[in-house]
């Protein structure tokens, strides 16, 4: 059970000073620009700390600022709400999960450091930013973040299932992304596809509904 | 792509994310043992998700004086929550005075009721006023003040616009100078000056013999137009207004509030605040 609990003025400023990085990396990504990231978590914090009678104790702090962040950003920075143009246009699909070769995979891999391999990595800021802002929201809020996918949906405003297609498709379209510039520099070859392309995979939005057809199966 | 593959990989994201029931995380688990292309899907899914978070980490480090800035600007909210419930407190014994006074000669049981009621009448009465009043109030002082300094301005705490973002940590917005050199003016030195328990940017010009001072401020603290008149300038929403012979204009943009006061006429400062950022 929670409960409302005000905390103090400075119990707040040394609660916010101690996720700025996370405000500032998720804002960061979120305007594209510093200077607007900076403002972003300023007017967050202050709004934060107006309202701190409606934080529950014992529930997280970072993911109730970083549901103020989003709201403010959509609602000052972005007047029209987040970009819908995408979402129902098809994703760009150079890589589908069922159809490219394991080696190919393992190339774009440094061993090392179990991420991608760093030309690779340079790359992906420039490939975040030019995701479709709900789905870069929700594979910031998932990957750097590491919130669940319940509190991405509290965040987002959204069902959970819609953040899970939100991830599966932002992450699909990042993949897609390295894979070409991996291509490009020789980091793998052509691929030989595996498989059929129109059996692309859909992603699960339901884990429910799922394990229900799973069980109707057996 | 096995039969078994086509089951497996729509759950594999939700595996990685440590999202899924234990009973799909078993059902996952032994597919992975026999299936090196899904433990290799599986790798791949961790290697972007180290190599994002890695990427925006890296990407907006926070700096010194960022920490400082907000530090600052978390400060002054607590000292002006401190100045309002220290006014909605003498408001209150006030108003709860004139209840206990009005209900003197009535018998003690039913005295004892009508305090009861007043007392939660006023209380509510001034929880719906608080905010307009404590606004009003502070945009008076407020206004009172950045005259005040105008008038009585003392030597710049700087005169190089490369330093003016020395002032950021007390002032807590950012600060850059606007030139204002198509209206002839010229700048001459900023300064940070207390104002209604925050801290505002003063940066004097000098204008055609004419002194003028630019307010850069949180305008979110005190809403400085509730006591000004509003007008249009090119699109843009500021608000005018006079004291003690000295023209005030103001507006907004992202928080950041700009303010100019000068012996200009209304017309000249509205123009000239519009042209600030």
């Amino acid at each position: 059970m929670t409960r409302k609990a005000t905390i103090s003025a400075r119990e707040f400023e040394s609660e916010a000073i101690s996720q700025l990085s996370a405000l500032l990396g998720v804002a960061s990504r979120l305007t594209r620009n510093n200077a607007d990231a900076q403002d972003l978590v300023q007017d967050t914090l202050l709004k934060a700390m107006r309202a701190r009678d409606q934080f529950e104790a014992g529930t997280n702090m970072r993911a109730w600022l970083l549901r103020i962040l989003t709201n403010t950003f959509i609602n000052r920075y972005r007047r029209g709400g987040l970009e819908r143009s995408v979402l129902d246009g098809p994703d760009a699909d150079p890589l589908a999960d069922g159809w490219i070769s394991a080696s190919t995979m393992e190339s774009m891999r440094d061993p090392e450091s179990q991420a991608l391999r760093p030309m690779l990595e340079q790359e992906i800021k420039r490939a975040l930013d030019e995701l479709p802002e709900e789905f870069r929201l929700a594979v910031v809020l998932s990957d750097v973040e590491e919130l669940s996918y319940k509190e991405i949906a509290d965040i987002m405003g959204c069902p959970i299932g819609t953040v899970m297609s939100r991830l599966h498709r932002g992450r699909r379209l990042l993949k897609g992304r390295l894979y070409e510039h991996a291509r490009a520099l020789g980091i793998v070859g052509p691929e030989a596809l595996v498989g059929d392309i129109s059996e692309k995979q859909e992603p699960v939005v339901d884990l429910a509904s799922y394990r229900e057809k799973r069980v109707a199966r057996s | 792509m096995t039969s078994s593959c086509r089951q497996i990989v729509p759950l594999l994201e939700a595996f990685g994310d440590e999202e899924l029931a234990p009973d799909m995380l078993l059902e996952v688990e032994q597919h992975l043992v026999d299936c090196t292309t899904c433990t290799e899907r599986v790798r791949l899914n961790h290697a972007l998700h180290l190599s994002v978070r890695s990427a925006v980490r890296n990407s907006a480090p926070v700096m010194p004086a960022f920490e400082e800035r907000i530090a600052a600007a978390l400060r002054a909210e607590a000292a002006r929550e401190e100045v309002v419930d220290g006014v909605v407190e003498r408001e209150a014994q006030h108003h709860h005075m004139l209840s206990w006074r009005s209900v003197v000669p009535v018998a003690a049981a039913a005295a004892a009721t009508l305090v009861w009621a007043a007392s939660t009448s006023n209380q509510q009465a001034l929880a719906r006023d608080k905010s307009p009043y404590t606004q009003a109030e502070n945009a008076d002082q407020l206004l009172e003040e950045l005259v005040d300094h105008h008038v009585n301005a003392g030597g710049p705490q700087v005169t190089k616009p490369e330093l003016l973002s020395q002032l950021e940590p007390q002032v807590g917005v950012p600060l850059s100078l606007p030139s204002l050199r198509d209206y002839g003016a010229r700048w001459e030195g900023g300064s940070v000056v207390p104002v209604s328990n925050q801290h505002a940017a003063s940066l004097r010009y000098m204008m055609g013999g004419h002194h003028v001072t630019l307010y850069v401020y949180n305008s979110s603290r005190v809403p400085i137009e509730t006591r000004l008149k509003q007008r249009v300038v090119r699109n843009e929403e500021v608000y005018v207004g006079s004291r003690r012979g000295v023209s005030i204009a103001a507006t907004e943009h992202r928080g950041v509030g700009y303010a100019i006061a000068t012996d200009l006429n209304d017309d000249e400062s509205a123009e000239l605040v519009a042209a600030v950022y």
